[in-house]
């Protein structure tokens, strides 16, 4: 038998070897959302990160100044909006008590730097440099100034592995801010795409695309892009709307974490992706 | 001991820092070159089947755990990947394989195979468009891969095979 064995081995070694890891493979597969393999992952990527944001300070430093351009610019644009900004603020903390109602939206944000970048067609993901100990943890919503990035998907001690929405594995609940109608946003063949919509929605080029108050997911309203066009008209039962974000993710260096996790009631009530992260 | 063995190992590090702060310079329409299928393909015909199999399998587990992709699926991939390398692995036939423009199509070959598949396990929603999508970027995506290869395998200084 040992003999058979033996020989077998030696005429089909390489197969062996190749069914064995093939076999392995798909069996983790299926352990991808399993805590262990979250803790090995923030092992691993935490590791990586350390490394990495050595070599992208030296990457980035050649941009430092047309960057430095540019956020003299955008300050100069924001001073004026903050003028603005001011003026609208004591017109809403005027009807906000007349109307007697709290005002409950006071985040500390936690700014943070895109040490890494995976260049990836279907699953886009960055690494940042904030981890745990800067309060960051499973599941908190991203944004940048333009509007939401991406979700946090694992963590380690000093960096955290987010997915942003350029990542098929991520569907969101959002919602046409004109028309108040829900949909379901998903990166699907290279686009932001709302799936699944009805023929009946008014929802048209130009809306402005935000995150639904009903996702579990992310649980501030965070403006996400505008309708570009209107696909599967003429064929199916549903639509389907390309959606061009306001984030241009490939210029993208800074980043913040808003520190809140989507209510645990409706974590437990809905199926999403965090419960077995968690 | 052979040491040589580790040392594709210890390039992955440098190779998968280059394909994070690099490639992303070189996108070019959505579509970009794998610098860790050269290497693995490189290393591989350089050794033989088995170490290209199991190469692939530790590169691929390794990006799956950096990057958040489903654990498995580059892990998976590369195995594939490494073991059709293997196939060019032949002793006397080495010299030959490791020339440009041979080198170059053998990436071009398996970078298609590579990409179609861990393209469905990115897609898991199929329909015509999305395999026409998927033909388009692992036919593109494996073209730019073997342009580069071509380039790297005529500038890498004295070839060295490995007795």
């Amino acid at each position: 038998m040992s003999k058979l064995f033996v020989h077998f081995w030696q005429n089909f070694k390489e197969y062996f070897v190749f069914v064995s890891l093939i076999v392995l493979s798909l069996y983790l597969i299926t352990l991808d959302s399993s805590p262990k393999i979250q803790k090995l992952r923030a092992v691993i990527f935490g590791s990586y990160a350390s490394l990495s944001s050595i070599f992208t300070e030296l990457f980035d430093f050649r941009n430092l100044k047309s960057e430095n351009d540019n956020l003299r610019k955008t300050n100069a644009e924001l001073m004026l909006q903050l003028s603005k900004l001011r003026q609208d603020i004591l017109l809403i903390t005027e009807l906000k008590n007349s109307l007697a109602l709290k005002d409950t939206f006071k985040y500390s944000l936690i700014s943070s730097r895109i040490v890494s970048r995976q260049v990836n067609n279907h699953q886009e993901s960055f690494i940042l440099d904030c981890g745990k100990k800067d309060g960051v943890e499973i599941g908190m919503p991203v944004i940048s100034d333009k509007g939401l990035v991406g979700i946090v998907f694992s963590v380690s001690n000093n960096f955290s592995l987010i997915r942003t929405l350029r990542n098929s594995d991520l569907s969101l609940t959002i919602k046409s801010e004109r028309t108040g109608e829900q949909g379901i946003l998903k990166w699907k063949e290279n686009n932001l795409r709302i799936i699944n919509v009805p023929k009946t929605y008014q929802i048209k080029k130009g809306d402005r695309i935000v995150v639904s108050e009903i996702s579990s997911i992310v649980p501030i309203v965070f403006p996400v892009g505008v309708a570009y066009s209107i696909e599967n008209i003429e064929k199916g039962i549903f639509n389907e709307i390309i959606v061009h974000p306001f984030i241009d993710f490939d210029k993208l260096k800074y980043v913040f974490v808003v520190p809140v996790v989507a209510s645990k009631e409706i974590k437990d009530l809905e199926l999403n992706f965090l419960k077995n992260l968690r | 001991m052979k040491y040589y063995r580790i040392i594709p190992f210890l390039i992955f590090i440098p190779v998968i820092i280059l394909q994070i702060n690099i490639v992303p310079l070189l996108l070019f329409n959505g579509i970009y070159p794998d610098l860790i299928l050269i290497l693995l393909v490189y290393y591989t015909i350089q050794n033989n089947q088995i170490f290209g199999t199991i190469s692939g399998f530790i590169f691929g587990g390794l990006y799956d755990l950096i990057f958040g992709t489903i654990l498995g699926s580059m892990m998976l991939t590369k195995t594939l990947s490494g073991f059709l390398s293997g196939y060019f692995s032949s002793e006397n036939k080495r010299d030959i394989y490791l020339k440009a423009l041979n080198f170059s199509l053998i990436i071009f070959l398996i970078g298609i195979i590579d990409k179609i598949i861990f393209g469905f396990f990115s897609y898991f929603e199929l329909s015509t468009r999305l395999l026409l999508s998927l033909f388009t970027n692992s036919l593109f995506g494996s073209l730019y891969t073997s342009v580069l290869s071509f380039i790297l395998i005529i500038l890498l200084p004295n070839r060295r095979l490995i007795e």
